[in-house]
């Protein structure tokens, strides 16, 4: 298996030369980053051009960062999810407090929440950038909690099992997710990309030893 | 059966599409089969359909991708599939895709803002003067220009560096048309010649400020030339078995394929125009 990376100690080759040669390994590509145009994606896809097993592939990235895909595959696995819907305009039947996140090529840092009904209608127009884009829309009911996931761990104690759950279904090595707190359930609402200062790189470092050593 | 066709108010604007896609439901209609036209607030209806056939434009970024996705989890029939949007959508891999596999293609180059003095003279060296700049994500031509020196190579790539980490820089490759291959499950579907406008290069080209097509003039599929097809079938079997468009120029050295696309333009009245039998063909992958 080769590793891909920029921050792991371990890695065999960074991003930028990994494209450049051809493939004939497995590949686990860690980045804090896999959106869609980014050397984190260009990495998976380049394994997969080459036919190679890559963690993750390009479908669960995809599937992860784009929020419609992100909660769907969620039930289908029995991660608790609040639901989602999705809006191009602002509707009389929306209800706040709620959570909205853009589904659009910039998903980064695009969580919003509006407590009063008020302030919505702007709120929708703004990131559906002016109805181009649909708006996922989440019900808030409990706290709202960012945490960073690094290989099934999690950067906070509350999360952990969910994070390992998350990581045994959705495969990316790292990533930040947006979760509620509800009841002392962990609600799952959004995944975007972690910043590279936000990752606990010797958590990442110890889970890279161990997959290295079991191979 | 019940086919969703995915579209967006801009796929109606212009008549020779909004035709086509009338014809797309009467055609479908008259086999016997329900066909709807769904929008991005439609998107939970999904699974109420046995097929999915996306018009709207595609893209990873696009609500047709998560359409597409969506579908193809709820166990529809879909064109364009996931697969095929993630590959043709993006020239970067698509340059991948193509040396992997031997595809007869410009001489072609991944580009990342290495501006030392020996990179620059090696891309001249190694594709020639002028050369082509795209970015990975250009559609319609938006992103693509020629670059006749140095100085010009250093200014389209630093502005287009600015949206996307990477850049494919080519060959020129002149031609006077494109071949356009419309391929359905791996076979020729249609053929047309994709005319270039008289003083531009490319099939949309902006001649003084203005924008301006090329004509587009519909030939038999049957009369694709033997190492066309072959070239055609091979690189869409690289991509899958859906509904593409290849653009190839025919060149003294032979075929050069620039792109695969996957959601081909087709027009009342252009692509349509000597095998009419398109409509039927493409309903009936649908329905199958
Ligand atoms: N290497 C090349 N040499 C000469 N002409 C080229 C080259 N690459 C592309 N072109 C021409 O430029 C135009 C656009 O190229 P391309 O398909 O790569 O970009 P695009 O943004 O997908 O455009 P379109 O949607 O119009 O096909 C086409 O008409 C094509 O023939
Ligand atoms: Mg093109």
């Amino acid at each position: 298996m080769i590793i891909v990376s920029e921050d792991e100690d371990e890695s065999d080759s960074s991003p930028l030369l990994f494209l450049r040669q051809p493939v004939h390994d497995s590949v686990l590509n860690i980045n804090h980053d896999y959106r869609y145009l980014r050397m984190g994606y260009y990495v998976s896809a380049h394994a997969e051009t080459y036919g190679v097993e890559v963690t993750p592939d390009c479908t669960e990235i995809m599937d992860a960062y784009r929020n419609p895909l992100l909660i769907e595959k969620a039930r289908r696995y029995g991660l608790p999810t609040n639901g989602y819907r999705l809006v191009t305009k602002p509707k009389d039947d929306l209800s706040t407090p709620v959570m909205l996140l853009a589904v659009n090529p910039f998903t980064n840092n695009s969580m919003k929440i509006v407590k009063s009904g008020s302030k919505l209608p702007g709120m929708i127009k703004k990131m559906s950038m002016d109805s181009r884009f649909p708006v996922s829309l989440h019900p808030v009911r409990g706290e709202v909690l960012e945490i960073i996931q690094m290989f099934g761990e999690s950067s906070n104690d509350e999360t952990s099992e969910f994070a390992r759950r998350f990581f045994e279904i959705f495969n990316i090595p790292i990533c930040k997710l947006i979760v509620q707190i509800d009841d002392g359930n962990v609600i799952l609402n959004h995944c975007e990309p972690a910043l590279r200062k936000e990752v606990k790189w010797d958590i990442v470092h110890e889970k890279v030893h161990k997959i290295k050593q079991s191979i | 059966m019940k086919i969703a066709c995915f579209v967006e108010a801009y796929n109606f604007d212009d008549k020779s599409e909004r035709n086509a896609l009338l014809k797309f439901k009467s055609t479908a209609e008259s086999m016997g089969h329900l066909f709807e036209f769904i929008f991005k607030e439609d998107i939970t209806r999904i699974p109420e359909y046995d097929a999915l056939f996306i018009r709207a434009t595609t893209d990873p970024s696009n609500s047709a991708y998560i359409v597409s996705r969506l579908a193809e989890q709820s166990g529809l029939k879909v064109i364009d599939d996931p697969r095929s949007i993630r590959t043709c959508s993006n020239k970067a891999i698509l340059h991948d895709l193509f040396l992997k596999n031997n595809v007869p293609s410009p001489r072609s180059l991944l580009f990342t803002g290495d501006y030392s003095q020996e990179n620059l003279d090696s891309i001249f060296k190694t594709l020639g003067c002028p050369v082509v700049i795209k970015t990975p994500y250009t559609r319609f031509s938006s992103h693509v220009e020629k670059a006749g020196n140095e100085k010009e190579l250093i200014e389209i790539s630093k502005k287009y560096l600015r949206k996307s980490k990477v850049l494919i820089i080519q060959e020129y490759v002149q031609s006077h048309f494109d071949w356009r291959v419309g391929i359905l499950r791996n076979k020729v579907l249609y053929l047309c010649k994709y005319c270039i406008p008289e003083g531009g290069w490319k099939v949309k080209s902006k001649i003084n400020g203005k924008n301006v097509w090329g004509d587009t003039i519909a030939v038999p599929r049957d009369s694709i030339s033997p190492e066309l097809e072959n070239i055609s079938i091979s690189l869409s079997k690289c991509v899958g078995d859906g509904l593409y468009g290849l653009d190839v120029k025919e060149t003294d050295d032979g075929y050069k394929v620039i792109e695969i696309n996957d959601n081909p333009s087709i027009y009342d009245g252009y692509e349509d125009t000597i095998d009419t039998d398109i409509y039927e063909k493409i309903i009936n992958a649908l329905v199958s």
